[in-house]
């Protein structure tokens, strides 16, 4: 009789059952009617903000070639909310749960990150920086490595559990984000958020959705997500959470070779509610298969040195 | 269980969905996804309104038209393979209790939310009257549904012979309005919902919108605003059917 393959991960302090969890903004309560949340990795909610705000005006949602649009602008019903209604719900399912945060200023992160301080039942906090700052002409708070690093220490010194950072994909150097990221004290680096990209409607002249720009993610990004992990696992220490475009569990093997320790679910939830639990067991089953005694033996296991650059894996 | 054309312009789509058939109320909706066996594109699953349902059979049908790539895609599909299917889904109409006329006015694809509705109204004993509206005889649906259910009144009206213009319909509207109507139900027009509100009637609209959950986490079909201290309505959790408070 052969052991199952472990699945168990360590972000940082942070141990995981398995490296699969959801993307923030792609997951709710509402999916426990749906799927088995207790198989997951982790929970991670949509972004919390210190105050309520709405998001953008329709249309929210765009299609693209094997992608999505989304300019839902993350509304939020801010911490109050967050602490009376919505965080018990998640009460109701083991896995450790990752609240992400997000501002429109330093202050603000700062503000939700006290706001949330010694509240039972956060495992940990994700720090969504792919919010414009209003201090700097809208510009992303995650595309300056200082002022990322700024964010991360405010909020790692008001929290006192593992602070993870989400980075955005919109930046020259991913590696110098991440860097600035692991200097402000993050536990883990989750990359990428959505690219920034467009659609038009040429017939009616106007964007497809309700703001111009909007969020690319989906299948069609995966290959620039996967380059961007690659970078950051290359560039930090700290764990690499991978997200973009992954819909099987080929492509969480591809995430998991170029260095991350877990991966992250989101358009592929939309596509097929039962995603992530199908990923799951198709992991266990493919390691199996392969013989990996333990998902960890692959992380950031990519092979570049033979001009080949083969992998000691079967696709199929 | 079968998926052909009705019309020219739709095709319906018959499953073998018993827990959706079992639970099923007039104006809820499900989610369809459209990408087959492995795939992983197209992105997003399709929100699409129950044309009607039998618990017996656990069936449920569907019927849309060919807009765009999603339903180009789900046209293709034929009998005998699986389509990962949620529902139902959202707030249904609701018949409020001593309710003894309604009217329904329906417009192209919209009339298809309609439908179920006039069955579960007039089994109730309540006096149905539906207008269906469309550019052409070919893109009225659910005519027959509604004759077959039982409704007192089926009148269709199109665009190619002016039946469909406004005034008529509101003038319609108005001589049914007068008989004592308790509730004006829409899907599908802009214009039909104007006329609808003027009546002073209570009025509940069935709404569209784009959506990739389907269940509320999601937020991609609101509607809201920049500034508002609060998200507006979801179409697929609070909706999509809304209840306009009579004037």
């Amino acid at each position: 009789m052969i052991a199952a393959p472990d699945l168990r991960v360590d972000l940082g302090d942070l141990p995981l059952r398995n490296p699969v969890m959801p993307a923030s903004g792609c997951f709710g309560p509402e999916l426990g009617d749906l799927i088995d949340i207790n198989r997951l990795g982790a929970m991670v909610t949509k972004t919390v903000f210190a105050e309520p705000r709405s998001g953008n005006r329709a249309h929210r949602l765009a299609e693209t070639y094997a992608g999505m649009l989304n300019s839902v602008g993350i509304p939020s019903r801010g911490a109050r909310a967050f602490i009376a209604e919505l965080l018990p719900r998640y009460r109701n399912w083991s896995p450790p749960l990752i609240v992400s945060i997000g501002g429109l200023t330093v202050g603000a992160y700062l503000e939700i990150a006290e706001r949330l301080t010694r509240v039972a039942g956060i495992a940990a906090f994700e720090v969504n920086v792919s919010c414009p700052n209003l201090e700097a002409g809208g510009l992303e708070i995650g595309a300056e490595p200082q002022v990322v690093e700024a964010v991360v220490r405010g909020v790692k010194e008001r929290v006192e559990v593992p602070v993870f950072v989400k980075l955005t994909p919109n930046v020259t150097s991913i590696a110098a984000i991440a860097r600035a990221a692991e200097t402000g004290g993050a536990s883990a680096i989750t990359a990428v958020n959505a690219l920034m990209g467009m659609a038009v409607d040429w017939r009616t002249r106007r964007p497809r959705t309700g703001t111009a720009m909007a969020g690319f993610t989906g299948p069609a990004i995966k290959p620039v997500a996967l380059r961007c992990v690659w970078q950051a696992a290359q560039a930090v220490a700290i764990p690499v959470i991978g997200v973009g475009g992954i819909a099987t569990v080929d492509d969480v093997l591809e995430f998991i070779l170029a260095g991350a320790t877990a991966v992250q679910i989101g358009s592929a939830t939309f596509t097929r509610p039962d995603t992530m639990v199908r990923i799951i067991a198709a992991l266990e089953a493919r390691l199996s298969d392969e013989g990996v005694v333990s998902v960890r033996e692959l992380i950031g296991a990519l092979r570049t040195d033979s001009p080949s650059a083969t992998v000691p894996m079967q696709a199929g | 269980m079968d998926h052909g054309p009705v019309t020219s312009e739709y095709l319906r789509l018959g499953l073998h969905a018993p827990a959706i058939a079992d639970l099923a109320q007039p104006g809820q909706f499900v989610m369809l996804t459209v990408a087959r066996d492995a795939d992983t594109a197209p992105v997003l699953p399709r929100p699409m309104a129950i044309f009607r349902w039998e618990r017996r059979t656990g069936r449920i049908e569907i019927v849309y038209r060919v807009v765009g790539e999603g339903t180009h895609r789900l046209s293709q599909w034929s009998v005998g393979q699986v389509i990962v299917t949620v529902g139902p889904l959202g707030r249904g109409f609701v018949i409020p209790s001593g309710t003894r006329r309604i009217v329904l006015l329906g417009r192209g694809i919209g009339t298809c939310s309609l439908t179920a509705l006039a069955a579960v109204a007039a089994a109730q004993g309540v006096d149905v009257r539906a207008l269906l509206s469309a550019r052409h005889a070919d893109a009225l649906v659910g005519g027959d549904a509604c004759r077959a259910s039982g409704a007192r009144e089926v009148r269709e009206v199109v665009d190619n012979d002016g039946s469909s213009d406004i005034g008529l319909v509101g003038a319609w509207l108005k001589e049914r309005r007068a008989l004592g109507v308790d509730q004006i139900y829409v899907c599908g027009s802009g214009r039909l919902l104007d006329l609808a509100t003027a009546t002073g009637v209570s009025v509940q609209v069935s709404l569209e919108a784009h959506m990739a959950c389907g269940i509320g986490y999601c937020h991609g079909c609101a509607s809201g605003h920049p500034g508002l201290g609060e998200e507006s309505p979801l179409v697929c959790r609070d909706g999509p059917v809304f209840q306009l408070p009579a004037v």
